[in-house]
C-alpha cells in the first residue's frame, strides 16, 4: 500500500462473553509517528495490541497493519511488526544470544544480515555485557532491553510496545524511554503505558482509551485541550499593601484577607473556580481555573492594582496531560469503589445464593443461566450509557470535585 | 523451517534443565532393574529374546517419562507468557504445535534408542545367545509410532490447561487406562461389546504384535490416527485463545 497509513483500526470490538473489552475502537497511525496508547489498567490497551499482532482475533471490526489485514494475512502483519508484549516473557533457560538467534531463525534472517543487525541492536539496546548470560539471571531492566532487541532484530517499520517501562526502576525507565525516542526517529511506534510523563517525553500523539473506547485521540496539545482548562497560580502579599505614591506599607488593618481576595478573584469574568492553596505566613496563594480560550492575566493584574494588593507571582499553565487523563478515565473505577460498592457486594452475594439454589434444583439450571445472561447484558448497557454521559459532562465532574 | 527451529529449541531446552537427565537416568535404571530382576527377569526366562524389555518399556514411557516431558509443552508457555512472544513471531499456529511435538518426541526417541545398547552389548559383545533381529526391529518401529501417539496425547492435554501439574496427572491417568483397559485389567463387569471396544483401543494389545515381530497395518493406522487427531486437537486448543 502506497499510503502513509501504517496501522488502521476500524471499529474493533472484542467481547469476552458479555464483557466488552473493546468497543468500536478506531484509529490510524501514520508512517513515522510515535503514538502513546494511554489508559487505566484493564481499559483495553493490551487487547488492542494483541489484535494488531494477530495474537487475538477481534469479535468485530477490521484492522490493517502496513496494508495487510490482521485476519487474512497474519504472517505478513507479524513480519512487518516488532512486538514487545507486556512484561516481555522470554525463555529463561536460554542465553541472550541464543534467544536472539532463535528469533532470527523464525524471522528467516540469514547469517550475515543477523550479524549486521546484531551489531546495531546490541548498540542501541546496550546488550554488550549480557549476550552470554541466561535470560533468567537478568534484571527486569535488561530483560526489557532483550525484549526490545528481539523486536528490533528484523528492522521492522512498525514497533508495538506494550508497557515497555512497567516493573522498571526510574533510571531504567528513563533509559528505555531514551531508546524509544532513538528508535522512533525512523519508525512508526505505538507504545502503551499508564505513565503519562513518558508519553509526554517520547510521543507526539496520544490515544486515550477508557473502558474499551477511544476517548481522546490527537496531538498532545490537542489532547490536553480536551480538558479545556487553564490554571492560574496567583500569590498576593498578605501583610503589605500598595500606597498611592508607589511605596508599600505594612498595614494590618488594610491588609487583604484571604476570603476577600478569593471572592474578588472569583468575580472576574471567565474564572470557573478559585481555590486557596497552602502558603507561608506572608502571602495568600490561590489556584484559579479558567477556560482555555481566554487569558485572564491582565484582568487579575488590574484587579490587584485597583485594590492596592501586592501581586507577588502569577503563572498561567495549560492543564497537564495527567489531569486530562484523570478526567477522561476517572469513572472507570466508579463501580469498584465509592457508592456502588455496597450494591455490588450485595448483588454478588445474592448471585452466590442463587448458585446454591441452582445446585439444589438441577432441572432449572439451564433457565437460570439464561436469565443471568440477560441481566448481565442489561447491566452492561446501563454502564455504557453512564459512560457516554461521562464524556459530555466533564464540566459537571469538575463542579463535583470542588 | 520454522517448525524445525521450534523443535530444536524445545529439544535443547530439555537439556538446559535437569528434566532430561533425571528422566532418562531414572527410567533407564528402572527398566534395567525390571528387565533383569523382576520375577527372575531375563535370566529366569533363559531365552535370547528382548520381548520382556519391549513389553515393559511402553509402560515405563507412559507412566514415568512422557507425562513429565509433555506436561510443560504448552501449559507452561501459556502460564509464563512466553507463548505470546512465540506466536507473535511470523510463525503459523500449526508450526508451533508440530515443532513442540517433534521436540518432545525427539527426546523420547533419544531415550528409546538409548536402549539399543541392550541388544548391542548383550548379543553383539557378550554373546549371550543369538538373537532374532526381526522382533527387535519391529519393536523399535512400534515404539516409535506408539510414542508419537502418547506424546501427542500429552501435548493435547497440555494445550488445554495452564497448569503443568494438571496436565501431568491427566496425561498419566489417561495413558494408564489406555494401557491396561482390556489388556492386563480385566473388564468382566462391562457388557461384552464394551469389553471388546476397550480391548480394541488398549495400547497393550496394540503393541503385542510388534513385540512378536509382526507389523499389523491396523495397529500402525491406529497409532497414527491418534497422533493426527491429538495434534489437530492441540492446534484447535491453541487457536481457541483468539476467540475465548
Amino acid at each position: 500500500m502506497a499510503s502513509d497509513v501504517m496501522i488502521e483500526a476500524r471499529g474493533l470490538t472484542k467481547r469476552y462473553g458479555a464483557f466488552r473489552a473493546l468497543d468500536k475502537v478506531s484509529f490510524e497511525v501514520k508512517r513515522g509517528e510515535v503514538v502513546g496508547f494511554l489508559g487505566p489498567n484493564g481499559a483495553g490497551k493490551s487487547t488492542t495490541m494483541r489484535i494488531l499482532t494477530c495474537y487475538l482475533s477481534a469479535t468485530d471490526g477490521t484492522a490493517k497493519v502496513s496494508g495487510h489485514d490482521v485476519f487474512d494475512e497474519p504472517l505478513k502483519v507479524r513480519e512487518s511488526i516488532g512486538y514487545l508484549p507486556q512484561r516481555a516473557q522470554m525463555y529463561g533457560e536460554m542465553g541472550v544470544l541464543e534467544y536472539l538467534r532463535f528469533v532470527a531463525e523464525l524471522r528467516k534472517i540469514d547469517g550475515p544480515t543477523f550479524k549486521k543487525r546484531m551489531k546495531e541492536v546490541v548498540e542501541v539496546c546496550g546488550l554488550g555485557n549480557v549476550l552470554g548470560k541466561d535470560i533468567r539471571t537478568l534484571s527486569h531492566g535488561f530483560r526489557q532491553r532483550v525484549g526490545l532487541g528481539q523486536a528490533l532484530l528484523h528492522n521492522p517499520p512498525i514497533l508495538i510496545l506494550d508497557e515497555p517501562t512497567s516493573d522498571l526502576d526510574p533510571n531504567e525507565k528513563a533509559e528505555v524511554i531514551d531508546y524509544i525516542k532513538e528508535i522512533g526517529k525512523d519508525r512508526t511506534v505505538v507504545l502503551s503505558t499508564h505513565n503519562l510523563s513518558e508519553v509526554e517525553a517520547a510521543c507526539a500523539r496520544a490515544i486515550i482509551i477508557s473502558r474499551g473506547r477511544v476517548v481522546a485521540d490527537g496531538g498532545l496539545d490537542e489532547v490536553r485541550a480536551r480538558g479545556g482548562r487553564v490554571r492560574y497560580l496567583v500569590t498576593v502579599d498578605e501583610k503589605r499593601i500598595l500606597e498611592a505614591g508607589g511605596s508599600f506599607l505594612e498595614k494590618p488593618s488594610a491588609a487583604p484577607k484571604a476570603g476577600e481576595v478569593q471572592e474578588a478573584l472569583s468575580k472576574i469574568e471567565g474564572v470557573l473556580s478559585v481555590q486557596e492553596m497552602p502558603s507561608d505566613d506572608s502571602a495568600h496563594a490561590f489556584m484559579l481555573k479558567g477556560t482555555r480560550s481566554t487569558d485572564l492575566r491582565a484582568e487579575i493584574y488590574s484587579l490587584c492594582v485597583q485594590k492596592g494588593w501586592l501581586l507577588l507571582a502569577m503563572n498561567r499553565e495549560v492543564q497537564k496531560l495527567e489531569d486530562v487523563f484523570k478526567t477522561l478515565t476517572r469513572r472507570d473505577d466508579a463501580g469498584a469503589r465509592g457508592g456502588k460498592v455496597a450494591k455490588a457486594v450485595d448483588e454478588a452475594l445474592d448471585d452466590e445464593e442463587d448458585f446454591d439454589d441452582e445446585d439444589l434444583e438441577d432441572d432449572d439450571l439451564e433457565n437460570e443461566d439464561f436469565d443471568e445472561d440477560d441481566d448481565e447484558g442489561l447491566d452492561d448497557e446501563e454502564l455504557d450509557d453512564e459512560h457516554d454521559e461521562e464524556a459530555e459532562d466533564l464540566d459537571e465532574d469538575d463542579e463535583e470535585k470542588k | 523451517m520454522a517448525t524445525l527451529s521450534i523443535a530444536k529449541r524445545e529439544f535443547k531446552s530439555y537439556w538446559n534443565s535437569p528434566i532430561a537427565y533425571v528422566v532418562i537416568c531414572i527410567s533407564l535404571f528402572g527398566l534395567g532393574l525390571v528387565f533383569f530382576n523382576l520375577n527372575g527377569g531375563f535370566w529366569e526366562a533363559n531365552r535370547s529374546s528382548l520381548s520382556l524389555l519391549f513389553t515393559y518399556m511402553p509402560r515405563a514411557l507412559a507412566w514415568a517419562v512422557i507425562p513429565v516431558i509433555t506436561m510443560r509443552l504448552v501449559a507452561e508457555e501459556k502460564r509464563s507468557g512466553t507463548l505470546e512472544m512465540l506466536i507473535t513471531l511470523p510463525v503459523k499456529d500449526h508450526q508451533v504445535i508440530l515443532g513442540k511435538f517433534l521436540g518432545a518426541w525427539g527426546l523420547v526417541m533419544a531415550l528409546v534408542f538409548a536402549t539399543a545398547l541392550y541388544p548391542i552389548f548383550m548379543f553383539g559383545y557378550w554373546n549371550l545367545g543369538s538373537i532374532d533381529s526381526g522382533p527387535v526391529l519391529t519393536s523399535y518401529f512400534g515404539l516409535m509410532i506408539y510414542s508419537a501417539a502418547a506424546v501427542s496425547i500429552g501435548l493435547f492435554i497440555s494445550s488445554l490447561t495452564e497448569s503443568q501439574i494438571i496436565a501431568f496427572f491427566i496425561t498419566t491417568v489417561l495413558l494408564f487406562f489406555l494401557h491396561l483397559f482390556g489388556g492386563a485389567m480385566p473388564l468382566d463387569i462391562l457388557p461384552e461389546n464394551l469389553e471388546m471396544a476397550a480391548a480394541f483401543i488398549s495400547f497393550d494389545t496394540r503393541l503385542s504384535g510388534f513385540v512378536r515381530g509382526m507389523i499389523n497395518l491396523r495397529d500402525v493406522v491406529f497409532f497414527l490416527s491418534i497422533t493426527i487427531l491429538c495434534l489437530m486437537g492441540s492446534f484447535w486448543a491453541l487457536e481457541r485463545r483468539k476467540w475465548a
